[in-house]
C-alpha cells in the first residue's frame, strides 16, 4: 500500500507564529509561557500561561479575516492552515476539488468567547455576531467556506488527543480512497472555560510547568494551532517531502473521566499499537515527543508505560514546557515538532526538569543535539481515556 | 451550632452537592467513610467537597492533598469545619 | 461493507424497548424531549454524575453492549456533547467570577464523556473517538465506521450519536431563527410555513460488524456536502443512485429530513424530483430537529426494514404499497449541510 507523506506544515503557538519561528525557539529553548498581557481573566496574575501576543483584532487584519462572527480560535486556525497550505503549494484547484478533506479538531471552538456564549444563552431579545461561531465545528467550516472546499469535512473532539486523532482520521481516509489528499490538524486558544475547568480539577501549576520533575505542580494552559497536508507518496513525486505518517494507534484507557490509570494501560496500548501499525519493534524509536503536560499522573503514568514498553527508553521530551499544553493543538503542533526533528536530525531539549521522578527515574532530554532520527513517536493523551499515538518516520 | 445539627446539615449538604441518588442523609454514619469502601466517592467528588466546604462554610483548602486528611467521614469533616470555619 | 444488527434509540416517541411508533407523542412549548427510561442497570454511584446526554447515550448503548459478544470499540457522533453540563459549569464562571467552581460539570461538558464513559463502564479498551461536525457528525462517525470494517471485517463496533436541548442551545437557535417563534404541533409542522422548526432530541445507538449473516440492514453508501447550490447536492444524488444502486433497483422509500422551515422546502423538493415515483415519508415531527437526527432516520429505517410497515403519520406521499428494500434518507442542516445515507434491507 502507498505510504502517506506530508507535504506542508504551519503552526503558530506561543514560541512562535511560523513553522521557522518555532523551530528557532526550540533550538533555543525558549519558553512561551508567560503572564497573560491580552486574555482578561481572573487568574492573569496568578498563574502563567502559553498566550500569543497577537491581539485577535490584529490577527484579523493579518489574514485580512474581518467576516463578522469570527472568533479567536478560527483565526488561529486559519493562520496555521495559511501556512501548511501554502507550504504544500496547494493551488485553488486542489482545495475546491471533492477530494481534498479537511479533519480538524477543536476542544473549545468557539467557546473562547465566554461572555457572549453567556449572554446568549440566557437572553432572549437580540443574539450577537456570534451566534453560529460557538460549536466545535465552526472553525472548519469558516475554513472550508472560505477556501470553497469540496470534500469530506469533519471535526473530530476527543479531549486533548483531538489534534492525534485528527491526523490518523486523514491517514485513513487517504487510504481508503475517500480522498486523494487531506489537510489536519488542530486549534484551541485560551478560554475561561477551560482554564476554570482544569483550575477546578486543581491541575494548574502556579508556576511554569516542569514536565517530568519529581517536584511538577500541574500544567500550564496555552493556545495554538498547527496543519499538516497529507497525501499519497506517489502523488507527491514533484513535491518536498517531510515525513511518512507512518504508524497509529487510537484506544482508550477505561481507567476514569480524567485521570490515567496507575500502569498506564491505555497509553500502553496506544504506543505499543503505533509500533504494530508501523510495523517497527520498540528499539526502532528515536526519539518520544511525550505527553507530558507536567500533572502528577499523567508524567508518572506515561513513564511507567514507556518503562512497560521500551527495554531501553529512548530519547524523550515535552514541549508543553515550551508552548504550555493547547489541549485540542497539542497533538497537531506535537507533530509538527516531531516532523522538524525528522527534517532536521536534531533534538530539542525539554525545559524545567531538575529532579528525574524518583519511582522512575526518567530525565527528558535536557540539551540541543544533531542526531540521527529514523522514528519519532508522539503521543496524545485526554480525558474521557482518549489515548493516541502517531509514528513519524523519515522518506 | 450544635455538632449533632452541623452533621445533620453537613450530611444533607454532601447528598444534595454530589446527587448522591439512592443516599438518605440520614443513612449517613458519622464514622463511615466517604471514598473506597463507605459511601463510594472519588476523586472528582472530593475537589466538590472542597467547593462545597467554601462555598458553605468559607473554608478555603489549597491543596487537595490536605483535603484528603480532612474529608475522611463526617465526623472529621464536622470537627474541621467547627475549629476552621468563617461563616 | 458496514451491517447493522440490532439498534436502539431514545427519543421523544416511544421508540425504546416496547415500541410503538404509530401512536405520535406530541411537542411540549416547541420542543420534543426525550422518554427517559429507568436505567436500572447504570449504578447510582455512576448515574448521578451524568448529565442528561451522556446519560441517554448510555441508556441506548446498554441493551446492545450487554447483548454484543464482544465489542472493539465506540464510533459516536455529536454535534454539542453535554451542553446541559456546558450551561452549567458556564454559569459557575459567571455566578463566581471565576472563583472556586465544580469540576464534575466541566468534566461532563466534554463531548467525548460519552464514549469516554462507555469505554470505561464496559472496561473496553478498543477504539475511542467522538465526531463533532455539527450537523454531519453522525454522517462522520458513519465514514468512520466504514472504514474500521473494510481493515477489520470481523470486528463489532458500537455505533452511535446523541445530542440533547438545552436552555443553551435552545436559545441560541431560536435567536439564529432555527426554532419556530410561534407555537406549532408534530401533526401540523409540515403545513407552518414560517421559519424554523422544533426543537429535539435523541440517543441511537447501533451494533455493527462487517458479517452479512443476520443483519437487519446495510449502509450501502453515505455521502454530505457542505453547500446552499441545490444543483450540486441534485448531482451529488445522480451519482450515489448510478454508483450503488444495482441495475433495475430502485428507492422504495426517501425518508426526508423536511422540518417544517420553509426556507428548505426548495432543497427537499429537488430530492423528491429525482426520486419521483418513489414514497416519500418525513421523521422531523417525531423527533424535531437536531444536529444528529438522522441517526433517528437511520433506526426508523431499520425499523421499517424489519415490520414493513409504514405508519401513516410518516406518510408524505405514497406511491404502492411494496416490500421496503432500498431506504434513502437525505437530511439537510440548516440549509448548508447535506447528507445522504442509503440502506438495504438484509434478511
Amino acid at each position: 500500500m502507498s505510504r502517506i507523506v506530508v507535504t506542508g506544515i504551519g503552526v503558530i503557538s506561543a514560541i512562535g507564529n511560523t513553522v521557522a519561528e518555532n523551530r528557532t525557539a526550540l533550538q533555543e529553548g525558549k519558553c512561551g509561557i508567560t503572564s497573560l498581557s491580552l486574555f482578561p481573566s481572573r487568574y492573569a496574575g496568578l498563574m502563567p500561561f502559553g498566550e500569543i501576543k497577537i491581539t485577535t483584532q490584529e490577527l484579523q487584519e493579518r489574514l485580512n479575516a474581518k467576516e463578522p462572527g469570527v472568533t479567536r480560535t478560527s483565526l488561529l486556525a486559519l493562520h496555521a492552515f495559511v501556512e501548511a497550505i501554502q507550504d504544500s503549494k496547494l493551488s485553488d484547484k486542489d482545495m475546491r476539488c471533492f477530494d481534498t478533506a479537511l479533519i480538524g479538531a477543536s476542544t473549545v471552538g468557539g467557546m473562547c468567547l465566554t461572555d457572549e456564549l453567556y449572554s446568549d444563552a440566557n437572553k432572549s431579545d437580540k443574539g450577537s455576531d456570534y451566534l453560529a461561531s460557538y460549536d466545535f465545528a465552526s472553525v472548519n467550516i469558516y475554513l472550508q467556506e472560505r477556501y470553497k472546499m469540496a470534500g469530506i469535512v469533519n471535526t473530530i473532539n476527543t479531549a486533548c488527543s483531538s489534534s492525534a486523532n485528527a491526523i490518523m482520521y486523514g491517514v485513513r481516509l487517504i487510504k481508503s480512497g475517500r480522498a486523494k489528499r487531506a489537510i489536519v490538524g488542530g486549534v484551541d486558544c485560551l478560554a475561561k472555560f477551560t482554564i476554570n475547568g482544569f483550575n477546578a480539577l486543581h491541575i494548574l501549576s502556579p508556576d511554569i510547568c516542569t514536565p517530568f520533575d519529581e517536584q511538577r505542580k500541574g500544567l500550564n494552559l496555552g493556545e495554538g494551532a498547527a496543519f499538516l497536508v497529507l497525501e499519497k507518496e506517489e502523488d507527491a513525486k514533484d513535491k518536498k517531502i517531510y515525513a511518512v505518517v507512518s504508524g497509529y494507534c487510537n484506544c482508550n484507557d477505561s481507567f476514569h473521566p480524567s485521570s490515567l490509570s496507575d500502569e498506564g494501560d491505555g497509553p500502553y496500548l496506544s504506543m505499543k499499537g503505533a509500533l504494530e501499525s508501523a510495523n517497527l519493534s520498540a528499539g526502532d524509536i528515536s526519539f518520544i515527543n511525550a505527553h507530558g503536560t507536567a500533572t502528577e499522573n499523567n508524567d508518572m503514568v506515561e513513564s511507567k508505560a514507556m518503562l512497560r514498553l521500551f527495554d531501553t527508553i529512548p530519547s524523550f521530551a515535552s514541549t508543553k514546557s515550551n508552548t504550555g499544553h493547547t489541549l485540542g493543538a497539542a497533538g497537531a503542533i506535537e507533530a509538527v515538532y516531531s516532523i522538524l526533528n525528522l527534517t532536521y536530525q536534531e533534538i530539542y531539549p525539554g525545559l524545567n526538569c531538575k529532579e528525574p521522578i524518583a519511582a522512575t527515574g526518567l530525565l527528558p532530554v535536557q540539551t540541543y543535539q544533531k542526531r540521527a532520527l529514523q522514528h519519532i513517536m508522539s503521543n496524545s493523551f485526554g480525558f474521557g481515556g482518549n489515548c493516541t499515538s502517531l509514528i513519524f518516520s523519515t522518506i | 451550632m450544635e455538632t449533632a445539627a452541623l452533621k445533620e446539615q453537613l450530611k444533607k449538604q454532601i447528598v444534595e452537592f454530589l446527587n448522591l441518588l439512592s443516599v438518605k442523609p440520614e443513612d449517613i454514619k458519622d464514622d463511615e467513610p466517604l471514598f473506597g469502601e463507605g459511601l463510594g466517592l472519588d476523586s472528582i467528588d472530593s475537589l466538590e467537597l472542597i467547593v462545597l466546604l467554601g462555598r458553605e462554610y468559607g473554608i478555603d483548602i489549597k491543596d487537595p492533598k490536605e483535603g484528603r486528611k480532612i474529608l475522611v467521614d463526617v465526623n472529621t469533616m464536622v470537627a474541621y469545619i467547627e475549629k476552621h470555619r468563617t461563616k | 461493507m458496514l451491517y447493522i444488527h440490532q439498534s436502539t434509540c431514545i427519543s421523544a416517541q416511544q421508540t425504546f424497548l416496547d415500541v410503538d411508533i404509530n401512536t405520535l407523542h406530541e411537542a411540549v412549548d416547541n420542543k420534543l424531549k426525550v422518554i427517559e427510561p429507568t436505567y436500572e442497570s447504570i449504578p447510582p454511584g455512576i448515574l448521578r454524575r451524568m448529565g442528561k446526554v451522556v446519560r441517554i447515550g448510555i441508556g441506548a448503548a446498554l441493551p446492545l453492549i450487554r447483548q454484543a459478544t464482544s465489542l472493539d470499540g465506540f464510533i459516536i457522533g455529536t454535534a454539542n456533547g453535554g451542553m446541559e453540563d456546558c450551561i452549567k459549569f458556564l454559569n459557575q464562571i459567571i455566578q463566581y467570577e471565576e472563583g472556586v467552581l465544580t469540576p464534575g460539570s466541566f468534566v461532563q461538558s466534554t463531548p467525548n464523556a460519552i464514549a469516554g464513559q462507555l469505554g470505561l463502564f464496559t472496561k473496553n479498551k478498543g477504539y475511542n473517538i467522538t465526531h463533532v461536525h455539527r450537523g454531519l457528525a453522525f454522517e462522520n462517525a458513519i465514514i468512520d465506521a466504514i472504514m474500521l470494517l473494510t481493515d477489520h471485517p470481523g470486528n463489532n463496533y458500537l455505533l452511535g450519536a446523541v445530542d440533547e436541548i438545552s436552555a443553551y442551545n435552545y436559545n441560541i437557535e431560536m435567536l439564529s431563527g432555527w426554532y419556530k417563534k410561534e407555537p406549532a404541533t408534530c401533526k401540523e409542522l409540515y403545513q407552518t410555513n414560517s421559519i424554523g422548526s422544533i426543537a429535539g432530541e435523541s440517543a441511537v445507538a447501533f451494533l455493527i460488524n462487517g458479517d452479512q449473516a443476520n443483519a437487519v440492514a446495510q449502509i450501502v453508501a453515505v455521502d454530505h456536502i457542505h453547500t446552499s447550490d441545490i444543483s450540486i447536492i441534485e448531482n451529488q444524488l445522480k451519482y450515489l443512485l448510478q454508483h450503488y444502486l444495482l441495475a433495475g433497483e430502485k428507492i422504495d422509500i426517501l425518508l426526508s429530513g423536511e422540518n417544517g422551515d420553509n426556507r428548505l422546502l426548495k432543497y427537499y423538493a429537488a430530492i423528491e424530483n429525482i426520486t419521483a415515483d418513489t414514497t416519500v415519508a418525513r421523521f422531523k415531527h417525531m423527533t424535531g430537529e437536531y444536529a444528529t437526527a438522522s441517526a433517528f432516520a437511520v433506526w426508523l429505517a431499520c425499523e421499517l426494514f424489519q415490520t414493513q410497515h409504514i405508519p401513516a403519520h410518516i406518510v408524505k406521499n405514497q406511491t404502492s404499497e411494496k416490500s421496503i428494500k432500498n431506504i434513502l434518507i437525505y437530511n439537510n442542516y440548516k440549509g448548508a449541510q447535506h447528507s445522504f445515507i442509503l440502506l438495504k434491507k438484509e434478511n
